[in-house]
C-alpha cells in the first residue's frame, strides 16, 4: 500500500494539484474579505509555506482547498482539483457527499492544536479504524500501514493504538494526528500551524519528521504558519500572506536572499536569526488591517516606508520578478536597495542545516 | 488502588459522622428527650407509677441506658453496627423493619423518575444543542427554566387535582390496590405503576427541565469542540458523530449528578409522599415527626445520609469506568 519511491520526485510547477483562482471568503454578506481573490497553485510533490501574521488570512486559504470554512463564511472563487489520474474536479462544485468523500481521502489537513483534534473518549486506534470505515477502506490494510507511519513517526504503533488521546504527550498526539491525516494516501495535505501548541525543541522534530516523509511517500504539503524560520527548512516554495492574500510568492533560497516585497523584508528582519543579536531585530511598525477597514491602493502602504501616491491609490498587480517568483509591489526593486536585511544571505541554508541535527 | 481505599474511606467516615451527629442530638436537647416525653404523659392525666412505667418503655425503645456518656456512645455505635436503630416509640416495632418495609417503595419511585428525568433530558437537551438560536430552543429554555422553578409539590398538588380528582385517571394516594396480593404478576406491576405513576410524574416534569440545560450545555460546548470539526473533516457520518462522539462526551459529566440526584430524591420523598399518601420512607418520616418519635426519626435521618453517600461512592467508584480520562494514579507519559 505504501508507495516507497526510491528517487525523490522534484515538483512540477506544470502539474498543479490544487489551482485556486480568485478564491475569496467574505463574512457580512460580502461586505469584509477574509480571503481576498487569491489565485495561487500547490504543486504536485512541493512543499509550499503559506507565512502570515495572525489575521493575515492564512488559515482561509487552507480551509478554502477543502471548502471547510468556519459558517457563516462564504467561500467564492474557483477551487480545482487535479488528481493524478482522472479529470479535474470543482472542489466547490461538488454534492455534499462528493465533498466528504475527497475530504481525507484526496485533501487532509492537519489543524492547529492537536491535543483537541481527538476524541477524549476514544482510544486512538479507533480514529484509524473509523476514518477508514468510513471511507469504505480496508480495514486491516489501512492499520498496517497506520502502523508503518506510526513507526516511521518514531512511535509504538501499539501502545499509541490503544491509548486514549490524554494517555500521550503534545508531541506524540500530533505526530498521531500527522500518521491520521496520511492513512488514505492523501494528495494533498494541508497543515495549519501543526506545531504551534508544541515547544521548540518539538517543533523541530517534527518538521524533520515531515521532511523524512516527504520524501518517503513523495508528499505534498501546504503547510501554513508565522514561523518564516521554521518552514524555511522544509519549503520548497514560499507565499507570503499580507492583508488576506500572498503578496509575494516564490522559491524559499530567493525570498529568503533576494526577496521582493518590503513586508517579506520587513517580515525578514523582524524574525529571530542566527545573523542578527536579538537587539537587531526590527519589529514592523504599526499593524495588519482588519476586514473591514483595509486600506485602499496598496495594503500595505501605511506601513511601507515606500509608499508613494500610486500605492496609496491603486493596488499593485502581481508582477514577475525572476522566474517563478512573483511580487506585488510597484517598487520591488527598490525595495531590495532600500530595505537591508539584517544576515548575510545564508538563513535558508543555515535554517536548513539547524534542522538536520 | 489507593483511589478506591479513599473514596470508602471518605464514605464511612461521613456516615459515622452522621451517626455521632444523632447520638448527639438526642442527648442536647435539654434535659434529654425523656423530659419532653415526661411533659407530654402528664398532661395526660397519667398517675406518677404509669408515667414512670412509660418512660421506662420509651428509655428501652431509644435504646438509653444509664451510664457514663462515652459508654453510652459505643454502645449506641455497637447497636447500630448490630442493625438495632431502636424501636418506635408509639408502636413498639423495629425501627428497621419499618424502614425495610418502606424504603424499598421510595427508592423504587425515585430511581424511576430520575432515570426518566436523565433520558428526557438526554435527548430533549442534544435537540435543543443541534437546534441551537431556534424557536424550539427558545420555547425549550424557557419552559426548562420555568418548570425548574416550580416546587414539585406544587405541582403534585395540581396532577393530583386534574388527574386524580375531577378526572379519575389515576389513585389519589396509596401504593397499590387495598388488599391485592403481592406477587410479581403483570397485573400487580400494572398496579404498582399505576399508583406511582404521579408522585413520579410530578418529580420528572419539575426537574428534567433544568437538567434538559444542562445537556443543552454540555452539547453546545462538544458541537464547538476542534475533535467534532475534525470527525466531520473526515468523513464519519453524522449519526456517529452525534452518537459517539457529541453525545457521548455531553452525558460523561452529568452521570455523577445522575446517582446524586437519586440520593437527594430520595430526601425529597418526605413531602412528595405526604402529597400522594404514599407510604414510602418519606411517609413513615412525616408520621413519627408528628408524633415526635424520635427513634424513627433519627433512623430515617441515618438512612437518607447513607442512601446519599452511597450514591456518592458509587458515582465516585464506577466514574473511572465511565470515562477512559479519569484512571486513577495512570500520569500521562511524556514524549
Ligand atoms: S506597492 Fe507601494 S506601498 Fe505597497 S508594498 Fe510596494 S512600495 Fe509599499
Amino acid at each position: 500500500m505504501a508507495s516507497t519511491t526510491v528517487e525523490t520526485r522534484e515538483p512540477d510547477s506544470e502539474d498543479p494539484v490544487v489551482e485556486l483562482r480568485n478564491a475569496s471568503v467574505t463574512y457580512d454578506d460580502g461586505n469584509s474579505y477574509v480571503l481576498d481573490h487569491v489565485s495561487m497553485d500547490v504543486h504536485r510533490h512541493e512543499v509550499i509555506g503559506v507565512i502570515g501574521e495572525s489575521g493575515s488570512g492564512k488559515s482561509m486559504l487552507a480551509e478554502s482547498m477543502l471548502d471547510s470554512i468556519p459558517d457563516p463564511g462564504v467561500l467564492r472563487g474557483q477551487v480545482r482539483y487535479n488528481p493524478s489520474e482522472g479529470e479535474p474536479i470543482d472542489v466547490l462544485d461538488l454534492t455534499t457527499e462528493e465533498l466528504r468523500q475527497l475530504r481525507w481521502e484526496e485533501i487532509s489537513m492537519v489543524f492547529q492544536g492537536a491535543m483537541s483534534s481527538f476524541n477524549p473518549t476514544m482510544r486512538v486506534g479507533k480514529h484509524f479504524e473509523e476514518t477508514l470505515s468510513a471511507h469504505d477502506a480496508d480495514i486491516d490494510e489501512g492499520l498496517a500501514f497506520a502502523r508503518e507511519l506510526l513507526q516511521d513517526l518514531y512511535l509504538e504503533p501499539d501502545r499509541v493504538l490503544n491509548s486514549y488521546p490524554h494517555e500521550l504527550s503534545g508531541g506524540m498526539q500530533q505526530r498521531a494526528l500527522i500518521a491520521l491525516s496520511l492513512v488514505l494516501e492523501p494528495e494533498l495535505l494541508v497543515m495549519d500551524e501543526p506545531t504551534a501548541a508544541l515547544d521548540l525543541l518539538m517543533q523541530r522534530s517534527i518538521l524533520r519528521l515531515l521532511r523524512e516523509l516527504k520524501e518517503k511517500y513523495d508528499l505534498t504539503m501546504v503547510f501554513i504558519t508565522h514561523d518564516l524560520p521554521l518552514i524555511a527548512a522544509l519549503a520548497d516554495r514560499l507565499a507570503i500572506m499580507y492583508a488576506f492574500h500572498p503578496v509575494e510568492i516564490g522559491r524559499t533560497e530567493e525570498i529568503v536572499q533576494n526577496a521582493a516585497h518590503p513586508y517579506t523584508r520587513a517580515l525578514l528582519n523582524s524574525t529571530p536569526n542566527l545573523d542578527a543579536p536579538i537587539e537587531e531585530m526590527v519589529p514592523i511598525p504599526g499593524s495588519q488591517p482588519a476586514p473591514i477597514n483595509v486600506p485602499d491602493g496598496c495594503a500595505y502602504h501605511p506601513r511601507c516606508p515606500l509608499a508613494d501616491e500610486q500605492c496609496r491609490s491603486s493596488k499593485p498587480d502581481y508582477v514577475s520578478v525572476s522566474d517563478r517568483h512573483t511580487s506585488a509591489c510597484y517598487h520591488w526593486d527598490d525595495a531590495r536597495d532600500e530595505i537591508a536585511l539584517n544576515y548575510s544571505e545564508n538563513l535558508g541554508d543555515a535554517a536548513r542545516s539547524g534542522g538536520d541535527e | 488502588m489507593r483511589y478506591y481505599a479513599e473514596r470508602v474511606a471518605r464514605s464511612v467516615l461521613t456516615v459515622w459522622a452522621a451517626v455521632t451527629l444523632t447520638f448527639g442530638i438526642l442527648r442536647l436537647m435539654p434535659g434529654g428527650p425523656l423530659v419532653q416525653l415526661r411533659g407530654q404523659l402528664s398532661r395526660r392525666n397519667m398517675s406518677p407509677e404509669e408515667i414512670e412505667n412509660q418512660i421506662a418503655v420509651y428509655r428501652e425503645r431509644l435504646n438509653l441506658v444509664d451510664a457514663p456518656i462515652h459508654e453510652q456512645y459505643i454502645a449506641y455505635l455497637s447497636n447500630l453496627l448490630q442493625g438495632d436503630f431502636g424501636q418506635s416509640l408509639k408502636e413498639g416495632e423495629p425501627v428497621l423493619q419499618l424502614i425495610g418495609e418502606a424504603l424499598p417503595w421510595t427508592v423504587f419511585v425515585m430511581t424511576v423518575a430520575t432515570i426518566l428525568i436523565f433520558a428526557i433530558a438526554i435527548v430533549w437537551g442534544a435537540l435543543t444543542a443541534y437546534k441551537e438560536g431556534s424557536t424550539f430552543d427558545k420555547v425549550s429554555s424557557v419552559a426548562g427554566v420555568l418548570l425548574g422553578s416550580i416546587p414539585f409539590y406544587v405541582f403534585a398538588f395540581i396532577l393530583l387535582l386534574f388527574l386524580a380528582y375531577q378526572n379519575k385517571f389515576f389513585p389519589a394516594s396509596g401504593r397499590m390496590t387495598p388488599l391485592t396480593d403481592v406477587e410479581l404478576t403483570v397485573g400487580f406491576i400494572i398496579d404498582v405503576l399505576h399508583h406511582a405513576a404521579l408522585p413520579i410524574a410530578s418529580v420528572v416534569v419539575v426537574q428534567a427541565g433544568l437538567q434538559m440545560l444542562s445537556m443543552r450545555g454540555n452539547s453546545i460546548q462538544v458541537l464547538g469542540e476542534d475533535y467534532v470539526r475534525v470527525a466531520r473533516l473526515r468523513g464519519l457520518s453524522d449519526r456517529r458523530i452525534s452518537t459517539r462522539y457529541v453525545a457521548r462526551n455531553a452525558i460523561l459529566p452529568m452521570y455523577t449528578g445522575f446517582l446524586t440526584l437519586i440520593g437527594f430524591n430520595i430526601g425529597n420523598s418526605v413531602i412528595l409522599e405526604q402529597v400522594f399518601t404514599y407510604r414510602g420512607i418519606g411517609y413513615v418520616m412525616f408520621d413519627a415527626l408528628e408524633v415526635q418519635d424520635y427513634s424513627v426519626l433519627m433512623g430515617v435521618f441515618l438512612v437518607f445520609t447513607i442512601v446519599l453517600v452511597v450514591a456518592v461512592l458509587i458515582a465516585d467508584l464506577t466514574y473511572s469506568w465511565v470515562d477512559p480520562r479519569v484512571k486513577s494514579g495512570d500520569a500521562s507519559e511524556a514524549y
